[in-house]
């Protein structure tokens, strides 16, 4: 890892669902970088984000230039999913040939499927999906080791770790210790702190 | 001739649900607001005295559209059901007799509508243990009369005045038979009556459960009933309606309704009554409620309106709506006297004419929607 | 991570556009910001509430984006630097105030931040503040980064104390709530005591009453000033040019559209092709650098949100100049190169530029294009409702019974809020809301409509309004609704904050945006002063709700409902469950007659589900907020309540 990218600018997207930490996580991530010397930003999109809508965040990370906060179509280079389909739905937008992907497995309906009116594909098609479009594909269950740990809100943080275990960025436990120790109440760390290492061990 | 009633092409019994409700009966002007349709979902309410759609349902059959008394009914299988085909007259129903009566105690006459038998008689039924459950009519705010149900047959005698408005009597029925009450009578108007036998007729399904509870109908005569919207207002411009206590519409010739107050009695012409008539009730065929155990109405006696205003006139349509009435004789709870010759006949002719009218109602309809549509 | 005191001029770190402008602002010593919350701009007011200290800097969220304009301009007037903040329709707010206000000139810094919002992530209009600046003469910024969000602020009030106006800032959603690195600058010694000097006369700028006449001479004085920023605009670093000398194609961009610019030539590989002239000082576009540009190159694509701002400005320069720098090909907006609507993005961008030039734009190979297509068809839409336990959901459910039972075709009139989910996503308002339009609106359209009884209309007509909103721009209207009898029902759907952008505070909270106890406006107090009869109720209370609103919907003149509870979202909410929410499989009908699946298919809280195997209700117990409403509206009483335990 050495704090080389493959690629620059390299393209991260994090999607899920208004409410599972979205915003959080990118911005843990993206912290991370920053402090290992990057240039990065971030393009959010979390107006109606609360009211059940999809969210997604665009990381561009760069050792010297400012990227566009909108990654364009096709060139995603790794996909975090806090929620199986938008997974897909991403990966319909930013998908390519090389892309690597990380999936938490936790559905959260969306209103038509509650309704009845659509269907929510199976977790086997949306395994098989993901991996006949992604180079690499790692699916975890974050939020039932986050429920596990006493808060389902942890799943993000769940897959942060995961995406150190994937050894795709350089990024490790005491960055991430280094970022949550200087923006969140002492209290919490320490469960943070064990939501990354569940991340981490599960795909490493 | 009885199967007039709202007849769209292709549709059987059985063939719809909210939607098809909606499309036949409520936006046609036909619900009577009975409320055979409310109380079975959470979709349908009563709501002054109409029926409304809370929410849609898209399912494509419902007990809504079942047991709703203007959807498709075929009439004859209906009567073969439960009553014996040697009773049935073209223009009345079934008749098994046809007695004049009234309730023998003089109290419950004066808080009654005439003659004050239907109260009497569902006394008795409570008393009796025939039923242990019957819902009944009372007065509720600015005229707008209300269902309940009574377990006690000293509170039946509380109820008993028309308000000529429709009480979604049948709603108030599909709550309760989901109780405790095992034995249910209701007192119902034509159209509810209707309902009720539509529901007794269909097979006994989980979506049925409890129509077996329903022991005792029994029928008031009705020519037609007002809007409650309509009506309200009109009268608010006479009286302070909430001083009303009581309604009736004296023999024909009087061509008036009259609006009992504590103090006075009010008088209207039909004429400015007319328009507040729901528009059901102008395409109804029954004046009798020919599908009721027993059915009750004001009496027509050679002495004339004072006299006759204090008695009723019952049509006997079933054998257990006979043990109840000769109960009655025999626990004196009511008094009998004579039919007077050609009353039966004129409430022949009276009940044809109303038949006729429903008739000729469907002629014009046909025309108006045209009409509308080309609007 | 967020931007706090503890953070040394030097530092790098990562914010999110707003608090780079925020941060801008502090590094000029701004004294007094006031703003109105509205998505994209919030969160600047937010970050300098955390700074806010009594003396050196004061923070509030104003009723509305005039007062806060107000509140700003009386800081500069007593010599401060101020700062005034909203979405870009709170421009159209103060618009009158301000027009005003740059007639008169302004004395310490002030500075307009408005934040717009291309594509409308999150508004229900992508209007443009831009032309603001034009129609009131003062000089207009657009931060094209986030290191130049904060420069760009912090700059903004030199400018203005030098021509003695407002500048304007303009960020747009892709800037504000996009992040990158900012170098921390450092934090000046607050100093200066507030003194409104006015005792002088008319004409003297310093000492005279702030007025904007006479007219004439005030309007000369204040475009002499303008020209002056115009020239400061020709050296500005802020405006760069980058690429060849000659290019073959000139770009000419702001904002956010510069990084998109850039990203299209990169990804076509166009570089050395094209040339980006980038401008930070887009009003007025600086005549001289342009003119030189301009000269260089034959073809120019102006790129832009939303409206050709820039395009017409460069249009006029160059007819201006045709005789020496020749005729132009020009590309934009007005010839379709690129869209006249919705946010643009690297993809349009590298298209257009791909098509002047005649480069494909890189794809995907065919045969994963192919692959992709097919294989994620199966995805279903993710419609947006209102959140589990959302009080607006009962709410609407209650409107929607009253008005079904009233029969009479009554409609809810809506407004800008959460609850214009009522309006914009039919199913998720019931079907009760029917128009939506700006703030307090609903309201005014409710009085005119209140007044058509006479025409014939028969339909009772209901107003639904915030708590913030009511104090924004609902009070005027329900005034005069009272005032000429109008036949309204009102209702205030109280949820105790600004739920929408994210609790912020407003009059009727004990508190301020600093932290402070402040004094509370009561709604119902109000609306009894002004002489509407009011009824407060829970909407949660589904019956008393419903019958309350059918004996008000039978009433003439203006009757007032609050419905109040505060939401689920709420600090004092979030996360406390109130029950534990359960199905009795043996009870639930499903989707027999009967019942039909009321829940999940007409009432659709994401906390409940239909499990489609089983043919049953379920409740998903994380997503649940445990309102336990649905307890209420199931017809077989299959839905049980349990009390939550307190934590």
């Amino acid at each position: 890892m050495n704090g080389h990218l493959v690629k620059d600018p390299y393209n991260i997207v994090i999607t899920g669902v208004g409410g599972q930490g979205n915003v959080m996580a990118s911005r843990v991530l993206s912290n991370m970088l920053v402090r290992k010397g990057f240039k990065v930003t971030i393009g959010e999109t979390f107006g109606m984000s609360q009211r059940g809508g999809s969210v997604m965040s665009h990381i561009r990370v760069s050792p010297t230039a400012v990227w566009s906060p909108q990654i364009p179509k096709g060139t995603a280079d790794l996909i975090v999913a806090l929620e199986p389909i938008e997974a897909i739905r991403v990966l319909a937008d930013y998908g390519n040939p090389t892309v690597k992907i990380l999936v938490n497995l936790r559905a959260i309906y969306p209103v038509g499927v509650i309704t009845g009116e659509d269907e929510y594909p199976s977790t086997t098609v949306i395994r098989e999906t993901v991996m006949a479009l992604a180079a690499q594909a790692r699916f975890l269950d974050a939020t039932d080791e986050a429920i596990r740990l006493g808060n389902p809100i942890l799943g993000n943080i769940v897959m942060i770790g995961a995406v150190a275990g994937m050894k795709v960025l350089p990024i490790d436990r005491e960055l991430f210790e280094a970022v949550i120790r200087d923006g969140m109440p002492a209290a919490r760390v320490e469960a943070n702190l064990r939501a990354f290492a569940i991340g981490e061990a599960n795909v490493a | 001739m009885q199967e007039r009633v709202a007849e769209p092409a292709g549709q059987r019994n059985g063939q719809g649900g909210q939607k098809e409700l909606e499309e036949q009966v409520l936006r046609t002007g036909l619900c009577t607001g009975c409320g055979a349709c409310v109380n079975l979902c959470p979709y349908q309410a009563i709501y002054q005295d109409r029926t409304v759609l809370l929410h849609p349902c898209d399912l494509a059959q419902g007990r809504c559209y079942d047991f709703c008394p203007r959807t498709p009914t075929d009439r004859d299988a209906l009567r073969r059901n439960f009553q014996e085909a040697a009773d049935c007259t073209p223009e009345l129903g079934a008749v098994k007799g046809f007695f004049i009566t009234r309730a023998a105690d003089g109290n419950l006459r004066c808080r009654a509508q005439h003659g004050g038998s239907v109260t009497a008689l569902m006394a008795l039924a409570l008393r009796e243990g025939l039923i242990d459950a019957a819902v009944l009519v009372e007065e509720g705010e600015g005229l707008l009369p209300r269902s309940v149900t009574v377990t006690d047959p000293n509170e039946a005698g509380e109820r008993g005045r028309s308000r000529l408005v429709v009480s979604p009597t049948v709603a108030e029925f599909n709550r309760i038979v989901r109780g405790d009450a095992a034995k249910i009578g209701v007192v119902a108007t034509p159209c509810q009556a209707i309902a009720f036998a539509k529901m007794r007729a269909l097979p006994l399904s989980e979506s049925n459960a409890g129509i077996e509870k329903l022991r005792l109908v029994v029928g008031l005569f009705c020519g037609w009933a007002l809007s409650w919207r309509k009506l309200a207002p009109l009268l608010k411009k006479k009286t302070d309606i909430a001083r009303v206590i009581g309604m009736d519409i004296p023999p024909s010739r009087y061509h008036t309704l009259e609006v009992y107050t504590s103090g006075e009695t009010i008088r209207v012409s039909l004429d400015e009554i007319d328009p507040c008539v729901r528009e059901a009730c102008r395409s109804c065929d029954d004046m009798t409620a020919e599908f009721s155990d027993l059915s009750v109405g004001s009496a027509r006696l050679p002495e004339g309106w004072e006299t006759a205003r204090g008695w009723n006139q019952v049509i006997v349509r079933t054998k257990q709506g006979m043990d109840l009435l000769e109960l009655a004789r025999r626990r004196g709870v009511l008094e009998f006297r004579e039919a007077p010759p050609g009353n039966l006949e004129k409430l022949k002719a009276a009940s044809l004419g109303k038949k006729r009218a429903a008739e000729r109602f469907f002629g014009r309809d046909v025309a108006d929607e045209e009409t509308t549509q080309a609007g | 991570m967020s931007l706090d005191r503890e953070q040394k001029e030097g530092a790098e770190l990562l914010l999110m556009g707003n608090e780079a402008i925020a941060r801008g602002a502090l590094e000029a010593g701004v004294r007094v910001a006031a703003g109105y919350p509205g998505t994209p701009s919030s969160e600047i007011i937010e970050t300098l509430s955390r700074f806010s200290e009594a003396g050196k800097l004061y923070v509030e969220w104003s009723t509305n984006e005039k007062v806060a304009m107000e509140v700003a301009a009386a800081a500069s007037f007593a010599g401060l630097r101020s700062l005034c903040v909203m979405k870009q329709n709170g421009v159209n707010v103060a618009s009158d105030f301000l027009l005003h206000l740059t007639g008169s000139g302004t004395r310490g810094g002030m500075v307009l931040v408005t934040c717009d919002d291309p594509g409308a992530l999150s508004s229900v209009n992508e209007g443009e503040s831009r032309h603001f600046a034009r129609l009131m003469e003062i000089p207009l910024l657009e931060p094209s980064d986030f290191r130049e969000a904060k420069e760009m602020t912090r700059w903004a009030f030199t400018l203005s104390e030098a021509i003695r106006n407002v500048v304007m800032v303009r960020s747009v959603t892709r800037m504000s709530h996009a992040s990158g690195n900012v170098v921390l600058g450092a934090l000046p010694e607050i100093a200066g005591k507030a003194a409104f000097c006015c005792d002088g006369p008319v004409s003297d700028p310093d000492c005279g009453p702030v007025i904007s006449t006479p007219v004439v001479a005030k309007h000369r004085l204040q475009q002499e000033k303008l020209r002056g920023a115009t020239t400061l605009f020709e050296e500005s670093p802020f405006n760069a040019y980058e690429g060849p000398e000659d290019p073959e194609l000139l770009i000419i961009t702001s904002s956010v559209c510069t990084l998109y610019s850039r990203e299209a030539l990169s990804l076509l590989r166009a570089e050395g092709r094209t040339g980006i002239l980038k401008l930070g000082t887009t009003w007025p576009v600086p005549p001289a650098l342009l003119k030189k540009r301009l000269a260089s190159a034959k073809k120019v694509l102006i790129v832009e949100e939303v409206l050709p701002f820039l395009e017409d400005q460069v249009k006029i320069l160059a007819a201006e100049q045709a005789h020496e720098i020749g005729i132009k090909e020009f590309y934009g907006k007005n010839d379709g190169t690129l869209p006249m609507v919705g946010e643009l993005n690297p993809d349009l961008v590298a298209a257009a530029v791909g098509r002047i030039l005649g480069i494909d734009p890189p794809s995907v190979p065919a045969e994963y294009r192919e692959k992709l297509t097919a294989l994620t068809a199966l995805v279903p839409k993710r419609e947006q409702t209102f959140c589990p336990g959302c009080p607006h959901r009962a709410s609407f459910w209650g409107i929607r019974e009253a008005l079904q039972r009233d029969h009479r075709g009554g409609f809810v009139c809506g407004d800008i809020g959460c609850y214009a989910m009522a309006s914009l996503f039919p199913a998720a308002g019931f079907h009760t809301a029917k128009t939506l339009h700006s703030m307090g609106s609903g309201t005014g359209i409710a009085s005119g409509f209140g007044k058509l009884g006479p025409f014939g209309m028969e339909q009772p007509v209901l107003a639904v309004c915030g708590d913030s909103t009511f104090y924004h721009a609902a009070i005027p209207a329900l005034i005069n609704a009272v005032h000429h009898r109008a036949d309204i029902t009102f209702i205030a759907l109280d949820n105790s904050g600004t739920a929408m952008t994210g609790f912020q505070s407003h009059p009727g909270l004990e508190v301020n945006a600093m932290g402070e106890a402040a004094p509370m406006v009561d709604i119902a107090a109000l609306c009894r002063a002004i002489g509407a009869p009011v009824v407060v109720g829970d909407p949660f209370a589904l019956t008393e709700t419903r019958e309350t609103l059918n004996r008000l919907l039978e009433e003439p003149g203006v009757k007032v409902l609050i419905l109040k509870q505060s939401c689920a979202l709420s600090p004092g909410k979030k996360g406390k469950k109130t029950f534990l929410v359960r199905v009795d499989e043996t009870l639930c009908r499903g989707d027999a007659c009967g019942c039909n699946r009321l829940c999940t298919r007409i009432f659709r809280c994401p906390g409940l589900l239909w499990n489609r195997d089983r043919k049953k209700a379920e409740i998903d117990e994380v997503i649940c907020a445990g309102c336990g409403f649905c307890a209420g509206i199931c017809p077989a009483g299959a839905i049980r309540n349990e009390e939550a335990a307190k934590s």
